[in-house]
């Protein structure tokens, strides 16, 4: 970032803490229904920093981020897994394209909160019930941009592997397709991540786990602490914006060769 | 005289476009001695690429064989590397790995592969950029890692279609110049596609100038000409004439 850039990104954040602490003092003034930035952010340390103020009630922000991340990497690796298979198998056949899309298609518009109620019946309220909501959220983007990026590679690729020897099938997915289909894959991975995040939330909240930033967002409403509410909003916030950076940067450094020819 | 390593029996070819049946070879026969350069001639569009594609086994020959030592060609196969009118590097790998990737598949020991892979990105003067990825690379540089791609395979036959066409008339006589050596260094049989004339009489062994489409086989020209050539003298523009009245007869 540049000084500059730098600069406005500190000015702009300034304003809207400005705007929101004036905006507490005018019209609210009352800690039972929101809370002011600079409240916020004491209650923040303090949770972080797990003062027995929050801990004694069961307020402890670095093991509800463990939850809440344990959930979604339960979650998000076997929407990886399973959604990366699938779609490598159905983007190189046709038949089984042809065999997955309906059920892909009637599932996939079903928002993942809608599964809430039948995961809490068929896993309880479990670990493994979150991870499922989770992975209900990241599958469709992973497995459908897999498949377009598998189904969208170029023949001249593969006919050149064949002319240098790879006729065999496991060869050509593995040096051909596979590489050649990574930045789709990648973007599917992105917006799966970013669906997984806002699923995990959505568990929480519901109570599937009970534990994890959701679920004690929801639990500090009940206790009308405001400033709770939103320092758990804004662990959230955060841990989803270094999600995305960590996927960015991945994606930069194992496609660098996208470089020069991708229009950004 | 070497031996016969690839007979070309009868190839007829159709394609189906627009619901109409559209011939595109019509009964071509000849064979290919070993290490050999020869060339295949033709006018735009009458199914050269289309020989070379059935040759090394990407495209089905309606009527015909090819046989490779008296074997019937029915696919692709290690014996064979091409290297396409359009290069179709792999934009993920660098040079190197673009080098190594046929050894890779025949699994040769690390070791022994990077050593073969530096030695032919040598061969063809890409020292120095063999960690630079394809689109960083000028379109006869590319051209020169397909040729090493497709070499370093040690294939039996290398087959190659248009590959200099891109190129600027200077740039393409250099590339040709450095062709002969790097044939006469290997000396693989190479079967060169090409619609220019100059390039074929300049390059090849012999000739085998096709018809407009449906491509016959007009003519086998023996170039009998001293390497290295000039492309000035007598022999060579007389040559030259030949041809491009056997093609316009
Ligand atoms: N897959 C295909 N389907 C239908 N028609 C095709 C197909 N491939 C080639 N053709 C047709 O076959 C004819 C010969 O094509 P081919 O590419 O072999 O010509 P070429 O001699 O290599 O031409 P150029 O010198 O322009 O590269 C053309 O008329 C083309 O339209
Ligand atoms: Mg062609």
């Amino acid at each position: 970032m540049r000084v500059k850039d730098f600069f406005i990104f500190f000015f702009s954040i300034g304003i809207f803490l400005v705007l929101w602490e004036a905006y507490y003092w005018i019209f609210i003034s009352n800690p039972f229904v929101l809370a002011p930035p600079s409240k916020v952010i004491v209650t923040f340390i303090q949770l972080t920093l797990g003062d027995p103020k929050f801990a004694d009630s069961g307020f402890q922000m670095l093991t509800d981020m463990a939850y809440s991340i344990y959930h979604y990497a339960l979650g998000f690796a076997s929407a990886i897994l399973v959604g990366f298979s699938i779609g490598l198998i159905a983007g190189w056949s046709k038949t089984v394209e042809k065999l997955i899309y309906p059920i892909v298609e009637l599932i996939r518009p079903i928002p993942p909160i809608a599964w809430i109620p039948i995961a809490i019946l068929l896993l309880k309220l479990t670990h493994t019930a979150a991870a499922f909501i989770i992975f209900i959220g990241a599958v469709f983007p992973i497995l459908l941009n897999t498949m377009y990026g598998v189904s969208s590679v170029e023949k001249k690729y593969v006919e050149a592997a064949l002319t240098l020897g790879a006729t065999k099938t496991s060869t050509m997915l593995r040096k051909v397709i596979i590489p050649a289909s990574m930045p789709a894959f990648f973007n599917g991975l992105r917006v799966g991540s970013g669906v997984a995040w806002m699923c995990v939330v959505a568990a929480e909240l519901f109570g599937v786990s009970q534990f994890g930033l959701g679920y004690k967002i929801q639990l500090a409403r009940l206790y009308h602490s405001p400033d709770v509410v939103i320092s758990y909003m804004l662990a959230i916030g955060i841990i989803g914006l270094i999600l995305d950076r960590i996927y960015r940067l991945a994606e930069d450094r194992l496609l660098s060769w996208r470089r020069g020819f991708v229009v950004e | 005289m070497s031996e016969i390593l690839l007979q070309i029996k009868n190839i007829r070819k159709w394609f189906n476009s627009q619901e109409k049946e559209l011939m595109v070879i019509d009964g071509v026969s000849f064979d290919v001695r070993e290490g050999e350069f020869i060339s295949i001639l033709g006018p735009s569009g009458c199914g050269k690429t289309t020989l070379l594609r059935i040759i090394a086994g990407l495209e089905k020959q309606d009527e015909g064989e090819i046989l490779l030592r008296g074997k019937s060609i029915t696919g692709p196969g290690q014996d064979r590397s091409m290297v396409f009118q359009d290069y179709a590097l792999f934009p993920w790998r660098t040079v190197l790995g673009n080098v190594l990737f046929g050894l890779e598949i025949r699994k040769i020991p690390k070791v022994e592969a990077l050593e073969k892979a530096k030695k032919f990105i040598k061969l063809v003067g890409l020292e120095g950029f063999e960690n630079s990825y394809p689109h960083e690379l000028s379109g006869g540089m590319r051209q020169r890692v397909a040729i090493a791609r497709a070499l370093v395979c040690e294939p039996e036959i290398l087959l190659m279609d248009e590959p200099l066409s891109a190129l600027d008339a200077q740039t393409r006589n250099v590339m040709q110049s450095e062709l002969v050596r790097i044939w006469q260094e290997t000396r693989k049989t190479i079967i060169y596609v090409t619609h220019n004339i100059e390039e074929a009489v300049y390059l090849a062994d012999r000739i085998a100038v096709l018809s407009r489409r449906p491509a016959k086989l007009l003519d086998l020209v023996e170039v009998e000409l001293e390497r290295p050539r000039n492309r000035f003298s007598k022999e060579f523009i007389e040559l030259r004439a030949r041809i491009f009245n056997l093609i316009q007869g």
